[in-house]
């Protein structure tokens, strides 16, 4: 997952909350329907609610380089990450799955991240074991 | 009157004792070189355009661009003319013009395709006094175009954020990964 990997050049505008975050920070990598590229950028439509509901998928997502490097506050980014599940895995969310917050995403995402696709490998292998897991490959 | 120009005459005299009109034209030469150089100095434009907006995001940089904005909006180049790298929704571009290789300002020319990925950033429209959110997509699949190169860049941030730095080829995820010329697509209106 390659999170926030487009660059934005935010100045004139205010803050407008997650939604223009999301296009900011995220959109010109994932896409403007979370789809990512096949290949090339992971998606985040149908596969970040599956990494949320998983304790290890949670922690996975707020310390992929794009996420972790981002210059999103940590409030910013908990923020932008319930919103994309939000806008497009409302459905998929589990029952008592907490969205994310601000202490847990300052808790995740200043440790370093050395093997990234060994790490979502090991991760998927998980949330397989359980479900419906992310899209591979990536 | 007499007094006046033996003053006159007396400061000529000393001033010619103790100077050569070779010195004269020696010092005048380099204030005229120097005054020729000062426009030549670089200047911090980023800096300048950061204390006009304000701090980044704050809600009061919104209301503060367009009285910064008010002295390019009198420019027709900024306003009007799409081919020129001064329009307005050129501001963080880094690229050749589509609107001088065969596309617009938003369509990419015929025989390419537009990158999947992009930069995107915010730019002020002077015409409604708004910010716009906008995508700087390349246009992928032949050799580049060279006409109109403009390099803005407004708001870029070195290569170690590599979130904010615009030195990419937005072509790296398509099928043809030529560089041909870059476009401007507005999402939608950026702030509250």
């Amino acid at each position: 997952m390659a999170l926030l990997g487009a660059a934005a050049a935010v100045g004139t505008a205010a803050r407008a909350g997650p939604a223009q975050d999301y296009a900011l920070h995220c959109m010109g990598c994932h896409g403007a329907n979370a789809q990512g590229v096949p290949g090339k950028v992971p998606p985040l439509a149908h596969s970040l609610v599956r990494f949320m509901n998983n304790p290890a998928g949670r922690r996975y997502v707020l310390r992929v380089p794009g996420a972790a490097n981002s210059m999103l506050s940590d409030a910013q980014l908990a923020a932008v990450l319930n919103w994309v599940v939000a806008q497009f895995d409302a459905g998929e969310l589990g029952a008592g799955t907490p969205q994310f917050g601000e202490q847990e995403v300052a808790a995740s995402r200043h440790t370093p991240m050395a093997g990234v696709l060994a790490t979502r490998a090991a991760v998927l292998k998980e949330i397989a074991a359980g479900g419906p897991a992310p899209s591979s490959g990536y | 009157m007499q007094r006046l120009d033996r003053l006159f005459e007396s400061s000529a005299r000393s001033l010619a004792q103790r100077t050569s009109r070779r010195s004269f034209i020696g010092v005048l030469g380099r204030i005229l070189t120097g005054s020729l150089l000062v426009p030549l100095l670089p200047i911090d434009r980023i800096h300048r355009a950061e204390a006009a907006s304000g701090p980044e995001g704050s809600p009061a940089a919104a209301q503060r661009v367009p009285a910064a904005a008010k002295g390019k909006s009198t420019t027709k180049a900024y306003t009007e003319d799409q081919q020129s790298c001064d329009y307005w929704k050129y501001c963080a571009i880094d690229g050749f013009l589509c609107s001088c290789c065969g596309g617009s300002s938003h369509t990419c020319p015929p025989g390419t395709q537009q990158s999947v990925v992009s930069w995107i950033g915010t730019c002020h429209n002077p015409a409604d006094g708004r910010d716009y959110i906008v995508s700087y997509n390349d246009c992928c699949g032949k050799a580049s175009c060279g006409n109109c190169d403009c390099y803005r860049n407004e708001r870029e941030r070195p290569l170690y954020r590599l979130s904010r730095n615009n030195d990419v080829n937005w072509c790296m995820a398509n099928t043809g990964s030529d560089y041909h010329c870059t476009v401007s697509v507005i999402l939608g209106s950026a702030g509250p």
